[in-house]
């Protein structure tokens, strides 16, 4: 057996010595590591463990201008399990199942799959989500959220829009408002596993969310639904394909109804309504051509779609005429029945021609050769220039998303037929928008407003947070020719085309239009009327357009009774009172008496009697010659031609 | 230990055991169970549902590899190159041939686990001969460098040795690179030991680093390897390490408290493995760290008294083997885990998880406490 000498024991030393060389080396590395890089690395390892879980925020709700809630939040819950915590299984899919209204292997799939968490549906009403919470399955999530609610339906659907899974806005108003409206988002922070298992009672970092501010916008609820009732009544009576109608304040441009039937349910977006189901009935729809249909049917025909205005454009004309000094109120035009401009033979609507007729005349009868004269006198130029002047080349700048432009010939191409077709509204497009701020521009005394439905954004609290302001544009025309054209304007209601627009007691302006759609000849038309009130100080504007009636199809015949009505109804609404003339009161019958006392009076003194009262239907009850009733009660002021009741014994 | 026989006969000798040594083993034995428990509860109970899997398993081991070591300490280490009476056979011939059997069976009908052979299965437990092979090595070595310690001062003697033990290193280096190297260690560490003349170690230690890094550069799968030690944070097969740095530097001075990980709940794959030094970095920190160092620089302590306190030349180079042995797992498993050099499975002596390797180290153990016994003390 060999000895252990000195040198093997030194060179036993030497390896230790490597060894705690080697060992001191890597405790400063664990020292460098644990020390210096320790926050570096401990935020990335904090990043990997946590799990953010969003709150969402309470989004902000749409009001109207009296304060009625447009869209709000419903309270709806999620239904979620949590695979590790669950202990009846077979109870969860079948209590989930019946409940959730889903098949069993959906929910079976879902409960078995290995994972953190699995929702199983979500916007659940909160009488469901209540029931089986009161089953207290282990493992089984009731969370609750908001879902966004239309209390009105399909009321003004293209105009306050809906929202998406992510409650973020899809069209209309809840795109436009988005930043105001959706809020913080807040968070839970978890600490989670690996697999995704989130570690019971570990500390929970939470941020709060901030709910969304509230919209207050112009539109008003009742004026919306009285113009969606007259748009749907003129719709199924002519079986138009749609009906628009926009309701403005001509005076600062609030808008306060808007109107595309057919419209759709904004609780139930994703659905095609019948009016465009009804022609894919039987089909399976690609989702490719779903897609198109559901944005067609979303699509806000009112700003989005562009159309020739036709007659109604006699306005912009005559306004630019009037301004221009070319042309007087008793200007002599004749009128054969058509206009020959350079070798083309334009016909009057009138086959027979109005003959003489001064400008008036020519407006009331909304005589084309007229306005074919009025527009050569002025030019391309100076039309272009009014045109520009009220807002025909721009978009009117409406807060609702997808407005679309005018399409113009480019002045260069505008020849005399151009011209001529253009003096009444042929051979470009524009919106119906825009058309009714340049009415009212017209109408207002010369102010150029941008229409809108935004009117203030409050904070949850009520604090106002911005009132939102338009751009106005002052002057563009002169007060007098707006005072010239109201007046004109009201003759065409009062005793022109749009006669059928006339109100009793009321002071209605407007304009008739009927345009050929293209292409020429296929005998489809948009009737439309653009109509105003009072006409000597126009507190309201509206137009409506009705697409592809059929049968009679002339915007004087069946447009202009639209308006009427609408005016009818929202009128006294708006606090403007009726003021009947004399000879409005004599014809349309109007007009206040006392009911004097008839008790006593014999059936033979009634018939004298009756001869001198105005009223209308007599109405006599009972056997006998002697009143013993009546009604009105004697002393009553009752309007004239009122119905009377008589008992007699 | 120049001392006449009569001296020895005149005063009384007691035999020396190293109880403090011993200590520092049971105390390590019962931390690395601790840190077992701790690390692989969760996913004990996530794919067996029993939270004390692997703790027991590795208890078990534990328990038997104390018995076994408390054996071999008692048993005269001389007796691995005495010729056995009757097969007329050296222990250690036996060992060695055993071994070189095991190693070329692992290569043919061993069980794959992550692309390489190195499990044999008896029963519902996995052996690695190669753990049996380190013994084998450490005994081997120092009986061939014992029968001619002179001959090491020249490098022919060096490769002599090298010769010998050729047959069962090269099977082992073939699939197992890391414990070729910790195999390469404990022989160079014996050899440098016995040599009076030593300028050869540096010239072969060129010649070994060179072989290293032709096997790093042109085997596929360890390149890569390189490639992701180099780009931890970005290299898709970084990741085990990336996330032992990040358990290691959470940790920071005081560490998150026993059990308070978060790597363990799965993000580190096997923490209970090869990469337990960086869960116990997370949960005791930096001081925990720099203990459990210390109790390790403590036994190499121990060891090294042993060693240069052997009655002869054999019992010095078998506890320098063995030293060698645990130091470079130990080294090589931290610069391993705080990514000081490119990932290799090399398993933390007494801690991580793995019964062969620890019934082998604990043997090895027993092995340094028999020859601290044949240490005489007289009064």
């Amino acid at each position: 057996m060999a000895r252990n000498r000195t040198y093997n024991r030194r060179n036993i030393l030497i390896v230790l010595s490597v060894i705690l060389l080697v060992t001191c080396i890597l405790t400063g590395r664990l020292v460098y590591l644990m020390i210096f890089k320790s926050e570096y690395y401990s935020a990335k390892a904090k990043a990997l463990h946590e799990r953010e879980r969003p709150i969402k925020a309470k989004r902000g709700s749409i009001y109207d201008i009296n304060g009625v809630e447009l869209a709000t939040n419903k309270p709806v819950c999620t239904i979620s399990v949590i695979h590790s915590q669950i202990t009846d299984p077979e109870k969860v899919i079948s209590v989930l199942s019946e409940h959730l209204g889903l098949s069993e292997e959906y929910v079976r799939k879902r409960v078995e799959k290995v994972s953190a968490i699995e929702r199983i549906k979500s916007n659940v009403s909160k009488e469901i989500a209540d029931k089986i919470r009161e089953y207290k399955l282990d493992g089984v999530m009731v969370d609750e959220d908001y879902k966004r609610y239309y209390p009105y339906g399909n009321l003004a659907s293209k105009v306050i829009g809906f929202t998406g899974s992510d409650n973020q806005g899809v069209i209309g108003l809840e795109v436009k408002y988005e930043d105001y409206l959706k809020g913080i988002n807040g968070m839970i922070l978890t600490l989670t596993t690996a697999y995704g298992v989130e570690i019971p009672n570990a500390a929970e970092d939470r941020v709060e969310p901030q709910p969304g501010n509230d919209l207050y916008i112009s539109l008003d609820i009742n004026i919306q639904k009285y113009a969606q009732q007259a748009a749907y009544k003129v719709m199924e009576a002519k079986s138009a394909k749609n009906v628009k109608l926009i309701v403005m304040d001509p005076r600062d441009g609030k808008i306060y109804a808007m109107v595309n039937a057919p419209e759709f349910d904004l609780n139930d977006p994703y659905t095609l309504i019948n009016e465009i189901a009804k022609d894919y009935v039987g089909e399976t729809l690609s989702d490719e051509k779903l897609n198109e249909l559901l944005n067609q049917m979303w699509r806000n025909a009112s700003i989005s779609d562009t159309y020739e205005p036709g007659s109604a454009f006699k306005i912009i004309t005559a306004t630019a005429a009037l301004e221009e000094n070319e042309v007087k109120l008793e200007d002599r035009f004749f009128c054969p029945g058509f206009k020959t401009v350079e070798d083309r033979i334009i016909r009057c609507h009138k086959a027979g021609g109005h003959g003489s007729q001064n400008f008036v005349e020519g407006i009331k009868n909304s005589c084309n050769p007229v306005f074919i004269e009025i527009g050569a006198r002025l030019g391309a130029e100076r039309m272009y220039d009014y045109f520009k002047r009220l807002g025909l080349f721009n978009r009117t700048g409406v807060d609702i998303p997808g407005e679309a432009n005018s399409i113009m010939h480019n002045i260069d191409n505008v020849g005399a037929v151009e011209l001529a077709t253009m003096s009444f509204g042929q051979s470009f497009q524009i919106t119906p928008l825009q058309l009714l701020v340049a009415v009212s521009a017209v109408i207002n005394g010369g102010k150029l407003v941008t229409p809108h439905f935004g009117l203030q954004i409050k904070a949850p609290d009520g604090r106002v947070i911005k009132t939102l302001e338009y751009k106005t544009t002052e002057n563009v025309i002169s007060k007098e020719t707006s005072e010239t054209m109201k007046k004109l304007l009201e003759a065409v209601v009062s005793d022109g085309t749009g006669k059928r627009a006339y109100l009793p007691g009321f002071r209605v302006g407007g304009k008739t239009a009927t345009s050929e759609k293209l292409p020429r000849r296929s005998g489809k038309y948009i009737s439309s009327f653009v109509g105003f009130a009072p006409a000597d100080d126009p507190q309201v504007i509206a137009i409506v357009l009705i697409d592809e009636p059929v049968g009679i199809y002339y915007g004087g015949t069946i447009a202009a009774p639209v308006i009427a009505e609408l005016f009818d109804n929202i009128l006294p609404y708006l606090g403007i009172e009726e003021r009947y003339t004399e000879e409005e009161q004599k014809e349309y019958k109007v007009g206040t008496f006392t009911v004097p006392d008839f008790i006593g009076k014999t059936k033979k003194e009634m018939k004298d009697l009756l001869r001198v009262y105005e009223f209308g239907e007599i109405y006599t009850l009972g056997e006998g010659d002697i009143v013993i009733e009546q009604f009105p009660l004697p002393g009553e002021i009752v309007n004239k031609y009122s119905p009377l009741v008589l008992y007699y014994q | 230990m120049a001392r006449t026989a009569g001296e020895v006969n005149a005063k009384k000798t007691y035999h020396y055991y190293d109880y403090s040594m011993l200590f520092l083993i049971l105390f390590l034995v019962c931390f690395g169970l601790v840190m077992i428990y701790s690390t692989s509860s969760y996913n004990a109970q996530r794919i067996y549902g029993d939270a004390t899997y692997y703790l027991a398993r590795q208890a078990l081991f534990g328990g038997a590899g104390i018995l076994i070591m408390l054996f071999v300490s008692k048993i005269d280490y001389r007796i691995y190159i005495r010729k056995l009476p009757i097969i007329k056979l050296r222990p250690i011939t036996i060992l060695y041939f055993l071994c070189v059997m095991l190693q070329a069976l692992v290569l043919v009908f061993g069980e794959e686990v992550k692309g390489a052979k190195r499990w044999i299965n008896i029963g519902s437990f996995s052996f690695q001969p190669s753990e049996l092979s380190k013994i084998a090595v450490i005994l081997g070595t120092a009986f061939i460098v014992n029968l001619a310690p002179k001959k090491l001062d020249k490098i022919w003697g060096f490769l002599r040795v090298c010769l010998f033990m050729a047959p069962l290193v090269g099977l082992i280096i073939v699939e197992n690179l890391s414990t070729g190297l910790i195999i390469g260690i404990i022989i160079v560490s014996i050899c440098f030991v016995a040599s009076r003349k030593k300028a050869y170690f540096i010239i072969s230690g060129i010649v070994m680093g060179g072989l290293a890094s032709l096997m790093i550069f042109f085997v596929d799968f360890r390149s890569t390897r390189i490639e992701a030690w180099r780009n931890v944070e970005t290299h898709e097969l970084g990741y085990q390490i990336l996330q032992g740095l990040y358990a290691i530097a959470s940790g920071g001075i005081f560490g998150k408290g026993l059990g308070e990980s978060m790597q363990k709940l799965g993000f580190i794959p096997e923490s209970h493995n090869d990469m337990i030094f960086s869960v116990i970095c997370e949960e005791l920190g930096l001081f925990g760290a720099v203990a459990l160092i210390l109790l390790f620089i403590l036994l190499f302590w121990r060891i090294f008294i042993i060693a240069i306190n052997a009655p002869d030349l054999y019992g010095g180079l078998i506890a320098t083997g063995v030293l060698a042995h645990i130091a470079s797992q130990v080294l090589i498993n931290i610069a391993v885990v705080t990514s000081t050099i490119p990932p290799t499975g090399i398993p933390l002596p007494f801690i991580s998880y793995g019964g062969s390797s620890l019934l082998v180290i604990l043997f090895e153990m027993g092995i340094v406490l028999s020859v601290s016994n044949q240490i005489k003390i007289q009064r």
